[in-house]
């Protein structure tokens, strides 16, 4: 029966792909000003993910209005849309194509090896399936975020503003584009107790694993997690991971304490003003600037392939405003903030991450 | 508790006594030793924090040593694997304290093991995200049970669910009242047991496939207007008051079982009394009479009277509802707003719970409770940094639900009709 089961949840899956049609907003180019046609492919998640699909839907569409053409976009619902999502692309004479999340890599290489004259670019993923350090096909430009280097920061931030001495965070997934987050908090954390002399401590992650709700939905469990780090009388919370901030929010609020919020991707405070009163900063990552630069680019002839990495120095990733905690931010480590990113950007302090090497 | 079987055609008690209780036990010894005298933690105690704020006695922290208990424990763990032993060698069945005992042992120890380190395991909070995490599957459970019962599969808990989270989210933010969101989610649960209810009573259509085919269409509605209509427009349409946690005085107060049970939203309360009343209605009154004997044998309940097909429809309504209450849960009682796919297959989870609990109302609940727990264990000893890989323990509850299903329960007998559509004659 439990294998009955099994078959019926990845049945309903497989079926929810099937039933879903991919949605397709303005199929036709119509009479462009010019032929340049920009596609997008969404993974999973879909556009209205507040996160990384929002933002690269954000960005294309801000490039084609900009360059007088229309933008075809694509949402995936499962994981075997990929490949034929792209494909469809491809027939619909697409000039880029860009696709978003690491989860489309490998549909993306193999599009991009069968058609060379298409131009490509993938959000959040090297295209580097084989590892050897090079994207895998001459046509596809990723576009990655040094993310560690801003939530050192926030981290920074966090164990400045934390009264208890304790933070934490928590993920969707243990993935790279999930745990770099975490893993630049922690490092930021450490770097204020090395130079304040204090001990507070991050909770979540060690460097290796930690946290996570196993999904990236705003459910149960999302919320469970948030709760058992209060427990452990945590007064700044990272959640990482698309909605689940939402369920982060709704335990701080239950447990009546005075605990901040920090935001990722975008700038959760202009993204979702419903939590806007709890967040301290938010993580950003400019994927909206990055896609637009580079359907941009591409629409004016000038597709580069070489990787895009957000940096704080190229301000492809960074950390927002403190909006309702400006006052509760001390101007010195506010200024300490400032002097700690001219270090990162000079080379003076080191992040480690993925992407650092 | 009365059941419905006929002691003329119920099997005779054959005392064949199974070994495979005891070599379970066995194996459990056996990983017991395995992680904690092979992988020995390097910190010295571990730490169970019992209090809450509130409590009227705030209980100090338990601290034990983490090796020397666990020690303990395996030996008390190989005493009870070796009486099941003897007990079984003698052609006597071990007693159920003996397993129960076990498992709350083997618990304890592993607690111990894996919380070790100077941060405390937050005994409470563990149970309080126990319920929480436990409620929709019990809602879910109480659906599954209560269609089952009557003898229609209830594939569609999931689809009932996530109906119910979206339409509560929207109502109550509509209204601004969640009493009426409650109503709409069970309302939306009905409708999606009515067209159940009509494919599998009327049309004779198979029951399983129409419950897939409605969580699918569920998934498909609620996610085309979230994104549609309540994504662009979530201050208006997607932005419900939560309900509060009410404590009950005094109740409250007591420590661990007070802000365990006594420190929730109206939600849970309503599901305390669900669950009762479910138990009470099946097992007690004429209605769970009739109810049990359609899904036993509907041609019997016919002779004497009792119109089948009528019976089916009203409790598979029933059923519905009590499922789209439970996911008002998700985004009245939790979240506070609706997400796409929110349940996260919370459904299936007690669709499973109704079977571990052999179609019992107060069974399933604590089947549902287990699986919450082992939901809740992954969240907190991932916090508190345990050795175990964040992946193994995502994957515990289901390991948890397949070794209860298949390997605790054995042979269960379902309702004997159940999945079977009535065709008079």
């Amino acid at each position: 029966m439990v294998g009955g089961l099994t078959l019926i949840t990845a049945s309903a899956l497989l079926l929810a792909g099937c039933a879903a049609a991919p949605e397709e907003d303005g199929t036709d180019t119509g009479a462009a000003a010019s032929d340049f046609v920009p596609c997008m492919v969404s993974d999973a998640g879909g556009f209205d993910d507040k996160s990384f699909n929002q933002l690269g839907f954000e960005g294309i569409n801000k490039a084609a209005d900009e360059l007088g053409v229309e933008a075809i976009t694509v949402e995936s619902t499962v994981e075997t849309d990929y490949a034929p999502n792209i494909q469809q692309l491809v027939d619909q004479n697409c000039s880029l194509i860009v696709t978003v999340g690491f989860a489309l890599s490998q549909a993306t290489v193999d599009a991009a090896l069968a058609n060379p004259d298409i131009e490509f670019a993938i959000i959040d993923d090297a295209a580097d399936n084989d590892f050897n350090g090079e994207t895998d096909a001459p046509n596809i430009k990723p576009i990655v975020f040094d993310t560690a280097q801003a939530a050192y920061l926030a981290g920074y931030l966090s164990a400045g503003v934390s009264e208890t001495g304790v933070i934490g965070t928590f993920g969707g997934m243990n993935f790279p584009t999930v745990s770099i987050f975490m893993d630049g908090f922690k490092q930021g954390a450490e770097h204020y107790n090395e130079v304040s002399g204090t001990s507070v401590s991050v909770l979540g992650w060690d460097g290796t694993d930690g946290s996570f709700t196993g999904g990236f939905a705003a459910g149960t469990e999302a919320q469970a997690t948030a709760q058992a780090l209060i427990d452990q009388n945590v007064d700044v919370l990272l959640p990482v991971g698309g909605p689940i901030y939402q369920s982060a929010a709704a335990a701080i609020r239950d447990s009546g304490r005075s605990i901040a919020l920090l935001g990722v991707d975008a700038d959760v405070y202009d993204t979702d003003p419903s939590v806007a009163d709890l967040l301290l900063t938010s993580v950003r990552k400019g994927i909206d600037v990055a896609t637009y630069d580079t359907v941009l680019a591409a629409g004016k002839g000038d597709f580069d392939a070489t990787p895009y990495v957000g940096t704080l120095e190229n301000g492809g990733v960074g950390i927002a405003d403190y909006h309702d905690y400006a006052d509760k931010v001390p101007a010195d480590l506010d200024a300490a903030i400032q002097d700690l990113k001219a270090q990162i950007i000079s080379g003076e302090v080191k992040v480690s991450s993925y992407l650092a090497g | 508790m009365s059941t419905l079987v006929d002691p003329a055609i119920a099997p005779e008690k054959v005392s064949v006594v199974s070994w495979k209780g005891t070599i379970a036990l066995g194996i459990f010894v056996v990983v017991a030793v395995g992680l904690f005298v092979g992988l020995p933690r390097a910190t010295e105690t571990s730490t169970f924090s019992l209090a809450t704020g509130t409590d009227f006695v705030q209980l100090p922290n338990l601290v034990m040593p983490t090796f020397a208990t666990t020690v303990v424990a395996i030996v008390l763990l190989a005493v009870l694997a070796v009486v099941s032993a003897l007990l079984v060698r003698a052609k006597r069945r071990p007693p159920l304290w003996l397993t129960v005992g076990f498992a709350l042992v083997f618990l304890f120890a592993f607690l111990t093991w894996a919380s070790s380190g100077p941060l405390p395991l937050q005994v409470p909070g563990l149970l309080i995200g126990t319920v929480t995490l436990s409620v929709p599957l019990v809602f879910g459970a109480m659906s599954g049970v209560i269609s089952e019962r009557v003898g229609v599969v209830n594939i569609a808990i999931e689809g009932q669910l996530l109906a119910g989270a979206f339409s509560s989210a929207l109502v109550a933010t509509l209204t601004g009242n969640g009493f009426l969101g409650l109503l709409a989610a069970a309302v939306a649960g009905v409708l999606v047991s009515f067209v159940l209810a009509a494919f599998a009573i009327k049309y004779l259509v198979d029951q399983v496939i129409v419950g897939v085919v409605l969580n699918v269409l569920v998934i498909g509605l609620t996610s085309f207007f979230f994104t549609q209509v309540l994504s662009p427009n979530a201050a208006t349409l997607n932005n419900p008051e939560r309900f509060d946690r009410l404590p009950i005085p005094v109740l409250s107060q007591i420590p661990i079982v007070g802000p365990t049970l006594f420190n929730q939203t109206v939600i849970v309360y309503a599901m305390y009394f669900v669950v009762a009343g479910v138990y009470f209605a099946l097992f007690h009154t004429k209605w769970g009479l009739r109810v049990r004997a359609v899904g036993e044998h509907p041609t019997a309940a016919d002779t004497v009277g009792i119109k089948v097909n009528r019976t089916r429809f009203i409790n598979v309504s029933i059923a519905g509802a009590i499922a789209g209450f439970g996911g008002a849960f998700f985004t009245l009682g939790l979240v506070g707003a609706f997400g796409k796919e929110m349940t996260a297959g919370a459904g299936f989870i007690a669709l499973a719970a109704v079977i571990f609990g052999r179609w019992d109302p107060i069974r399933a609940t604590l089947a549902a409770l287990l699986f919450g727990f082992a939901f809740n264990l992954q969240n907190v000893l991932g916090v508190i940094g345990s050795p175990v890989p964040s992946e193994f323990m995502l994957m515990l509850p289901y390991v948890v639900t397949i070794v209860a299903v298949a390997g605790l329960v054995g042979r269960v007998r379902g309702p004997a009709a159940a999945g079977k559509p009535y065709i008079k004659s």
